[in-house]
């Protein structure tokens, strides 16, 4: 009976154990997916609107994480004051990017792949750049680490709060911005159908430019919440880019809201499998379900492109 | 000497690389496949070729061969679910590849030493000589002279005018009967086969290899190269591959911390290729530049 009552005892520990765990990593996929789902929604907006896998952002994150950095930690400017600052910084970035490299290969007639590959070379060039000044040292805000929140057993900080409800906010904004104003309506006109757009009055290069600054906002804001969270790094951008371009796939290309699911997907999903794998298998984990997604779902679990644009 | 000694290193670290272009050159210059995860191919050729020499005395010569197979069986496992996708899909469904292989170079820590990576791989050797140095500058130069003769024969070949007309017009082809996919695979195959010979010749030359050799940035170096030279032109994989590795040589010597040097290196890369392609997409000696499908 003794013996009986141990086991239940041990079994329901191991339980509370196990769940404890599960949370915990649940609630870590919800904070990388609240990343991946800016990251997510910063690619697919120029994914649909100039019609190119941009690599650009992974690069914009990493030089809006180190501007703040600058900023905030070498100047000792205010931390607002220097988040205005980083993605003052990062617009200008994009729009210099977009004028110098995209729209010349626009001009030309590039295909996609010229300009998939043209962005990898912007990505390699910032980056290199930001190792030239910073080191390969890793930063970090030198925030005061502050005893996180315990729920259900699973722990997380006020830091993590904010990056989670700063990403679903700007979501919120995003899909406001793109349904009510003026501009937003110009980008999905464009998204539809560039020459019928122009037809219409919408000035093209203009909307692209707006895109381009909206997509940098994103990836901007998104590479300080994880310096903020974590610590900064020239190599950071790279994963997250990918990570941003497979929820926007998963979710369904096409389809910004999707992005947002995608995000918060791939997120759960790689902190799930480092249960069963070693953590450095993470972006592994995430390629494995792009790779399957355009296998068997190839629109996405959202999309509204059919399998004939996505595979020929 | 230590002047000598540095030029052939040079010129060994080109030959490898001649290779690679080449080889990439067969699947992304003639065929058109987009592949950004040749990087793959190379890694898997050194890794399984050092492998065999370490924990089972395999010799060089047949490790270089299972090497370079093991690759091709790669290149035609990533062909069956990639091969249907369209252009950019299919180039992120490649870079997806190279990713999670480097991935398991860097954790499989029990077979690949992970980060640490595999030192004391053996110099290749033949009835008691063994190839370093200059001798293992001639032993690439065979495989490099090998594999151009090699390739050039394909491409001239009756196969090699169907993969261009696949790369031009994949439908017309198609309605002339021609099996795309099986020659997309083939063509695919045949490239990571030679990709894989590459790194067995490069595993067994620096002697230690690990997953820093084999990331992306070097799938981009190799992409760089026949784009410089011209997509679909031997003579320009060779070029690209000359040009590119010998540029940031003279960074060597400027009095700079090591990550300063590879800051800057990848930086020229960088600017090189994003230049190349806005203002001479075709190359040096391009047939053919990439494009607006319409």
């Amino acid at each position: 009976m003794e013996n009986l009552l141990q086991s239940v005892n041990f079994l329901f520990f191991l339980f509370l154990l196990i769940a404890m765990v599960a949370t915990q990593l649940f609630i870590n996929g919800i904070i990388a997916g609240a990343i991946y789902a800016l990251m997510a929604s910063s690619f697919s907006l120029i994914y649909n609107i100039v019609k190119f896998m941009d690599l650009s952002p992974g690069a914009l994150f990493v030089v809006s994480a180190f501007s703040a950095y600058v900023f905030n930690v070498l100047f000792g400017l205010n931390f607002f004051l220097s988040l205005i600052l980083a993605l003052i910084i990062v617009s200008v970035v994009t729009i210099g990017i977009n004028k110098f490299v995209y729209k010349p290969l626009r001009n030309k007639n590039a295909n996609n792949f010229i300009l998939l590959l043209a962005s990898f070379g912007v990505f390699l060039f910032i980056t290199g750049f930001i190792l030239l000044i910073f080191g390969a040292e890793v930063k970090t805000f030198g925030l005061p680490i502050i005893k996180g929140y315990e729920i259900f057993g699973a722990i997380i900080t006020k830091t993590q709060i904010i990056l989670i409800v700063t990403s679903l906010v700007l979501f919120l904004f995003l899909q406001l911005f793109m349904k009510t104003t003026r501009l937003g309506k110009a980008m999905r006109a464009l998204a539809d159908d560039r020459q019928v757009a122009s037809a219409l009055g919408i000035k093209v290069e203009k909307t692209i430019a707006v895109t381009f600054i909206i997509s940098a906002l994103l990836a901007g804001i998104a590479g300080i919440l994880v310096a903020l969270e974590q610590n900064l790094e020239h190599a950071m951008g790279f994963s997250v880019v990918l990570k941003g371009l497979t929820a926007s796939i998963v979710g369904g290309i096409g389809n910004v809201p999707a992005a947002l699911v995608g995000g918060f997907l791939i997120g759960i999903i790689e902190n799930i499998g480092i249960w069963f794998l070693p953590s450095g298998y993470k972006d592994a984990i995430a390629f494995v379900i792009l790779i399957l997604f355009l296998l068997f779902r190839p629109r996405g679990l959202f999309g509204t492109k059919t399998r004939e644009e996505v595979s020929g | 000497m230590a002047l000598e000694a540095y030029v052939i290193h040079l010129l060994i670290l080109v030959g490898i690389y001649i290779i690679l272009a080449i080889s990439l050159n067969l699947a992304m210059g003639f065929t058109g496949l987009l592949n950004i995860g040749h990087v793959a191919f190379y890694g898997i050729g050194a890794y399984t070729s050092a492998l065999l020499a370490l924990n089972l005395g395999v010799p060089f010569w047949l490790g270089l061969l299972v090497g370079g197979l093991i690759a091709a069986l790669f290149g035609l496992l990533l062909a069956i679910p990639t091969l249907k996708l369209k252009g950019d899909y299919f180039a992120i469904a490649t870079l997806g590849f190279a990713v999670i292989i480097e991935n398991i170079f860097r954790n499989w820590i029990s077979l690949t030493g992970g980060p640490l990576g595999l030192p004391g791989i053996p110099k290749p050797s033949l009835f008691g000589f063994t190839f370093s140095g200059f001798s293992y500058l001639i032993l690439v130069a065979f495989f490099v002279f090998l594999t151009y003769i090699i390739i050039k024969h394909i491409t001239d070949a009756p196969f090699g005018r169907v993969l261009k007309a696949i790369r031009e017009d994949e439908l017309a082809t198609s309605s002339l009967g021609k099996n795309i996919v099986k020659y997309k695979t083939q063509s695919l195959g045949i490239s990571a086969f030679f990709a894989g010979i590459a790194g067995s010749l490069y595993a067994h030359y620096i002697t230690f290899i690990d997953p820093s050799s084999f990331t992306i940035l070097e799938s981009i170096l190799i992409i760089s190269m026949i784009i410089v030279g011209g997509l679909a032109s031997m003579k320009g994989a060779v070029a690209g591959a000359i040009i590119l590795v010998l540029l940031p040589e003279p960074l060597r010597f400027l009095p700079l911390p090591s990550f300063a040097i590879g800051a800057l290196r990848q930086m020229i890369y960088a600017a090189l290729l994003v230049i190349l392609l806005i203002k001479r997409p075709q190359g040096i000696f391009g047939e053919f530049s990439l494009k607006k499908e319409s």
